[in-house]
């Protein structure tokens, strides 16, 4: 899952980085409150520990192994605000030490391994097993079904921030500058691997390592820090604002480095149509959907313009926001009515 | 007293274990892996200390200047739109990597090795018009009329386009030029220099002071980790099911957040006692001297010349 230096434009390393900062500032701001000086050294063994973990081999059926990422885990004992901040000094380390992903993609990186998938996970444990007992069955359950879903997540969204590339960045003759793949291959490429492989791996340790806890050491799980440090309703529906203000922007920062953009007279789509007119026309017919769908002017037309193609930059992003931001959203609804229910009951 | 009868099996003396006669090599379980995983990451670490530490060029660079001009060109690798200067900025990577006493196996083998490989299969598809329809190069097969397969209609031949080959080279070539200059930057940068540098393009002091324990950390709880597992080989003797060896793993992650866990209580009371308040301290910066604004300028023209050039070519 993680992404090298030049599979991403540099237009789109900025974003990154760019949706990356509010949330590193909040998740220091937020953790440091909670702690005071105990951050470093927590934040610090909780970097480490998260580095080690994606280092373990993790046995599957069939006698292979795979590695985790760990972040699920993190989400689950230290909430996910801090657990962003030491996915992202983990995952720092590794691409600074050993290369493991780019520089510049670092900061989608960060996106997909230390925000999505700690706050997707932790959502969805906080929400169907946060109250529940702390031997109860329901939390490893929920902790492994949490981490599954969020690295799909996680996944879908590398699919689309690979997936843009062909559609942003090509010559003139339409080749594509970065990674060569649209949306329709690169969402299920991404999913497949995960749904089947990376998905029940990361499952195996936020279950394994939580109903470790409760048979060991329940007090670990009793909610002590996490609780703490789990999200303040106001501050999180603010960072959104802050991103749907980006996704508003972000096309006019694409605009700024000129080049591909201004002079892409032949989008792909328009390519495979003209030349392999009928088989295909009937292979996106039958596999792409996600962007035609929407109805994209210029896609399928003759000579997709600037504004046609600012248009379809909007549509994909937020297709891909949608998603992330639906799916944790509603979760963050749904807990808000439920506390209002108990505390007028 | 009681009468040990020691078996007859145990007072027998044995020969040296035969050699083993299959030359096919066993796989190796999730225990050996992990094991071999965390030695590898001290291994790679040492090494490329000793690389840090050597006379070379890029190691007489200040590293805040070194980061800032890595960023630069890091830059230009990912805006070159023409293969033809991606190739030669790529050789002049090379040189610069051997003018910084890093050994040119190893960083072939880091970049070179890597780069097609993974790069390559995911790029291998746009190849053939099947998948990206274009101009064709080279014919590989034709197909006796259009085939239907389900909703898909291949087309009358196979051929690898023009198209699909120079977007593949360039991406290559590309992916292999950014990820030269970060192994370049990491393997002659001690990491505490580095983390120096970074502190010149204005990463909070916090992030780098994390950095900079969590680094020291990694060693410890990779000690605890590789202990852990040490221990289950040495005791393990059957063959263990899948489902064991997870539970041992998420058991294992489990008792190392223990002890890491305390360890952070203990590096906590530990900062306290030394006086710590909450703000972090660091030593100063080292100096820019003379060479490093030579390189800042060399660095400079060659971003001028590609990005110039590239807009030339293309």
């Amino acid at each position: 899952m993680h992404i090298p230096d030049g599979y991403l434009s540099p237009a789109t390393c900025v974003v990154g980085y760019a949706i990356m900062i509010p949330f590193w500032a909040t998740a220091v701001k937020k953790v440091k409150a909670a702690l005071n000086t105990k951050l470093i050294p927590l934040m610090v063994i909780g970097a480490a520990f998260s580095f080690v973990l994606m280092m373990f081999n993790v046995p599957i059926p069939g006698g292979t192994t795979a590695h985790a990422v760990g972040a699920g885990i993190l989400a689950v004992l230290l909430g996910p605000w801090a657990a962003t901040i030491c996915v992202s000094i983990a995952l720092a380390i590794q691409a600074l030490l050993f290369g493991d992903g780019g520089i510049f993609s670092f900061g989608f990186n960060c996106f997909n391994m230390a925000l999505v998938i700690p706050f997707v996970s932790f959502f969805i444990y906080q929400w169907f097993a946060g109250k529940s007992d702390v031997m109860s069955n329901k939390r490893w359950i929920w902790g492994a079904i949490g981490s599954y879903i969020g690295i799909n997540l996680a996944a879908t969204c590398v699919g689309i921030e690979l997936g843009l590339q062909p559609v942003l960045f090509h010559t003139a003759q339409g080749v594509p500058l970065y990674s060569p793949f649209p949306i329709s291959v690169s969402v299920p490429a991404m999913l497949l691997a995960h749904l089947l492989m990376a998905g029940p791996v990361e499952a195996i340790v936020t279950g394994g390592v939580t109903r470790y806890f409760q048979l060991t050491n329940p007090s670990v799980i009793s909610d002590q820090i996490a609780a703490r440090l789990a999200p303040a309703k106001a501050a999180f529906n603010k960072l959104w604002y802050v991103i749907i203000a980006l996704i508003v922007l972000v096309p006019l920062g694409l605009l700024a480095p000129g080049g591909a953009f201004g002079e892409g007279e032949i989008s792909d789509i328009k390519q495979v149509f003209g030349f392999v007119p009928a088989g295909l026309a009937s292979l996106r017919d039958h596999y792409s959907g996600l962007l035609q769908d929407y109805g994209i002017p210029g896609y399928g037309g003759a000579n997709p313009d600037l504004w046609h193609q600012t248009v379809g930059y909007y549509l994909a992003a937020v297709v891909g926001i949608v998603i992330i931001a639906g799916i944790t959203f509603l979760i963050t609804r749904l807990i808000a009515a439920r506390e209002a229910k108990k505390s007028s009951t | 007293m009681v009468d040990y009868q020691i078996p007859e099996w145990l007072l027998k003396s044995q020969g040296p274990l035969p050699p083993s006669k299959s030359t096919k090599k066993t796989r190796r379980s999730f225990v050996e892996k992990t094991i071999d995983a965390f030695s590898g990451f001290l291994m790679d670490d040492f090494y490329s200390e000793r690389i840090a530490s050597a006379n070379g060029l890029m190691q007489g660079l200040h590293p805040g200047i070194k980061v800032i001009t890595t960023l630069l060109l890091i830059f230009v690798a990912v805006s070159l739109r023409s293969w033809e200067l991606l190739l030669l900025f790529n050789l002049w990577i090379l040189m610069l990597a051997y003018m910084s006493a890093v050994p040119l196996s190893t960083f072939l083998k880091r970049v070179w090795l890597v780069v097609p490989i993974f790069t390559g299969i995911i790029v291998l598809p746009t190849l053939f018009n099947v998948i990206r329809p274009g101009d064709p190069l080279l014919v590989l097969l034709h197909f006796s009329g259009q085939h239907r397969l389900g909703p898909w209609v291949l087309p009358g031949e196979l051929t690898i386009t023009s198209q699909g080959v120079r977007g593949a080279v360039i991406f290559i070539l590309r992916v292999g030029a950014c990820v030269s200059l970060s192994v370049l930057l990491t393997l002659t940068t001690r990491w505490a220099y580095l983390l120096r540098g970074f502190s010149m393009i204005r990463i909070p002091t916090l992030f780098i002071n994390i950095l900079e324990m969590t680094y020291r950390y990694i060693y410890v709880l990779l000690q605890s980790a590789s202990d852990m597992f040490q221990a289950r080989m040495s005791r393990t003797v059957g063959r263990t099911g899948t489902g064991e060896q997870q539970r041992f793993v998420g058991n294992a992650m489990g008792a190392l957040w223990s002890k890491a866990f305390i360890l952070s209580d203990e590096v906590h009371a530990a900062m306290l006692s030394r006086g710590y308040t909450g703000t972090p301290r660091t030593l100063k910066n080292a100096k820019i001297r003379g060479l490093d604004w030579f390189w800042i300028a060399f660095a400079l023209l060659v971003t001028i010349i590609l990005l110039g050039g590239d807009r030339l070519v293309s």
